[in-house]
């Protein structure tokens, strides 16, 4: 009898133990779920700062890169002016430049004057000039950032070759992280 | 817990707990190392993410010899490293960045992940090490600007420049900056004479009537103990200067892969312009020449006659269109 009771006694402080200790790492594991969580939820956080950050800078020279730059075609040299008759060259030639900039889409967008009837008509070599919208890179769904750009390109008036710049915007989207 | 012989004897709750205890520990223990190597990965990783990111507003198309600084929290090593060969998609090659934190002085080597960049052209040390770094760029033209050069320098490694052209000493002294501007860790020097160089410097002399210099500039190579390296224009004098033989002829010739690009590209303009506008840029067939000459590019002593091309297009270019800019097509 004695040695059942003692036996038992020792059975339960076991099982209080083992109970105890379970309870005890199963605390440090939701513990650390919780941390891990919320790390991961930083570094996607970050993660997408830094491709914001990287767009925001690269839209605010891309019309710089000597891709799609003016240079000295229409005058003096020009800040934030895209050569519209490059871009068109630029996009037949695209296939190389998908992960150049590693963004994830790259839109040139005439905004004045305005298009009549307003809508986005995509250049092609056979509607351009008369287009609103020159699209080089579309990945995916993404962000976007833009900036105001001047559009120029050559154009024939009375017999003349002379230079057209418009106002237009460029817009870099990169993709967040999930 | 001892016996009635004065022996230790252990219940088995005691021998549970101990043996649970030590798993308990153990799992604890590895995952903080894991967490902590996850941790160093991270900050590396975003290092390198945030070198190639803040090096965005250097490149432009006017700003130039303008000195950015790029300060770091901890000691850290950044990895430069060159891939120029071509894909299926892509002929750019690529810029390859790599980062290390020192933490309880130990450098985290072993949790660096490559960062790549096709549209980054970086001139450094294959590693340079510090908290403060120094980054400025040029434009790289061949006739028209091809990229932006981007130099990489740690304010510890210092570069002593012995009797430059007025040119080049006018731009060291404009990245020096005046007094007020200066820099405390200020890493470039300008000397008329070698033995007046800071002790530990790298020593860079225009003339070869001074002895004893780690790099000779010459009018179309530099000459350090890596190799010679031919170049063409400043922005690829500084390139040589500030980068080992390797790596200079790798980023050249990711340089000249990206010219050929857009001497394609300008081929193409040049034909559409043409169509719409019966405007004739008359450069074609030298277009096709340079296309086909970049095509062959093998080495940095190519550069020469490729700038000779470049500048008979420029040239023409100049000529035909001296008071306006009506068929220009850069």
């Amino acid at each position: 009898m004695v040695k059942t009771r003692k036996f038992k006694r020792g059975q339960m402080k076991i099982q209080q133990m083992s109970f105890m200790l379970i309870a005890v790492f199963l605390f440090f594991a939701l513990v650390g779920m919780i941390v891990l969580s919320f790390m991961l939820g930083n570094i996607r956080e970050s993660a997408t700062t830094l491709k914001e950050q990287n767009a925001k800078l690269l839209v605010s020279r891309m019309a710089s890169s000597p891709e799609l730059w003016c240079g000295e075609v229409y005058g003096r040299e020009k800040t934030d002016c895209i050569d519209l008759d490059k871009a068109m060259a630029l996009k037949a030639n695209i296939r190389e430049y998908s992960e150049f900039w590693k963004i994830s889409s790259l839109e040139i967008q005439k905004i004045y004057p305005k298009a009549i009837p307003n809508k986005i008509t995509e250049c092609t070599v056979a509607n351009y000039p008369n287009c609103n919208m020159i699209t080089l890179i579309n990945k995916k769904d993404s962000y976007d950032v833009s900036n105001y750009v001047a559009l120029c390109r050559k154009e024939v008036y009375n017999n003349k070759v002379v230079n057209t710049c418009e106002l237009g915007k460029i817009t870099v989207g990169y993709e967040g992280v999930e | 817990m001892r016996d009635k012989k004065g022996g230790i004897q252990f219940s088995f709750a005691w021998i549970f707990a101990i043996i649970a205890g030590v798993v308990i520990l153990g799992l604890a223990i590895y995952f903080v190392t894991q967490f902590s190597e996850k941790s160093k990965l991270e900050i590396n990783v975003k290092n390198a993410v945030s070198i190639g990111v803040l090096t965005n507003p250097v490149e432009s198309s006017f700003e130039s010899a303008k000195r950015y600084t790029i300060t770091t929290k901890a000691e850290t090593r950044i990895y430069t490293e060159c891939n120029s060969q071509e894909t299926v998609t892509s002929s750019f090659g690529k810029q390859i960045i790599r980062t290390a934190e020192k933490t309880y002085n130990q450098w985290s080597e072993d949790q660096m992940t490559d960062m790549e960049f096709q549209n980054k052209y970086i001139f450094s040390k294959d590693r340079v090490e510090g908290k403060i770094f120094y980054v400025f760029s040029k434009p790289f033209k061949m006739p028209f600007k091809i990229a932006d050069l981007i130099y990489l320098t740690s304010a510890r490694d210092l570069y002593c420049f012995v009797n430059p052209p007025d040119d080049i000493e006018d731009e060291i002294e404009d990245l020096i900056g005046n007094e007020e501007t200066r820099s405390e860790s200020q890493n470039f020097y300008l000397t008329n004479r070698k033995r007046e160089c800071p002790q530990e410097s790298t020593s860079i002399c225009f003339k070869r009537t001074d002895s004893g210099c780690d790099v000779y500039v010459s009018d179309n190579y530099v000459q350090k103990s890596s190799g010679r390296m031919y170049y063409e224009g400043d922005a690829l004098m500084y390139a040589a200067i500030f980068s080992d033989k390797e790596e200079y002829e790798c980023q050249v010739k990711r340089l000249m892969n990206r010219a050929k690009k857009l001497f394609e590209i300008y081929q193409d303009k040049s034909e559409f312009v043409f169509k719409k506008t019966r405007c004739n840029s008359g450069t074609d067939i030298e277009l096709m020449q340079m296309i086909s000459l970049l095509g062959g590019y093998q080495s940095s002593q190519d550069l020469e006659i490729i700038n000779v091309l470049a500048q008979d297009i420029q040239d023409k270019q100049d000529n035909q269109y001296r008071n306006t800019e009506e068929c220009r097509l850069w």
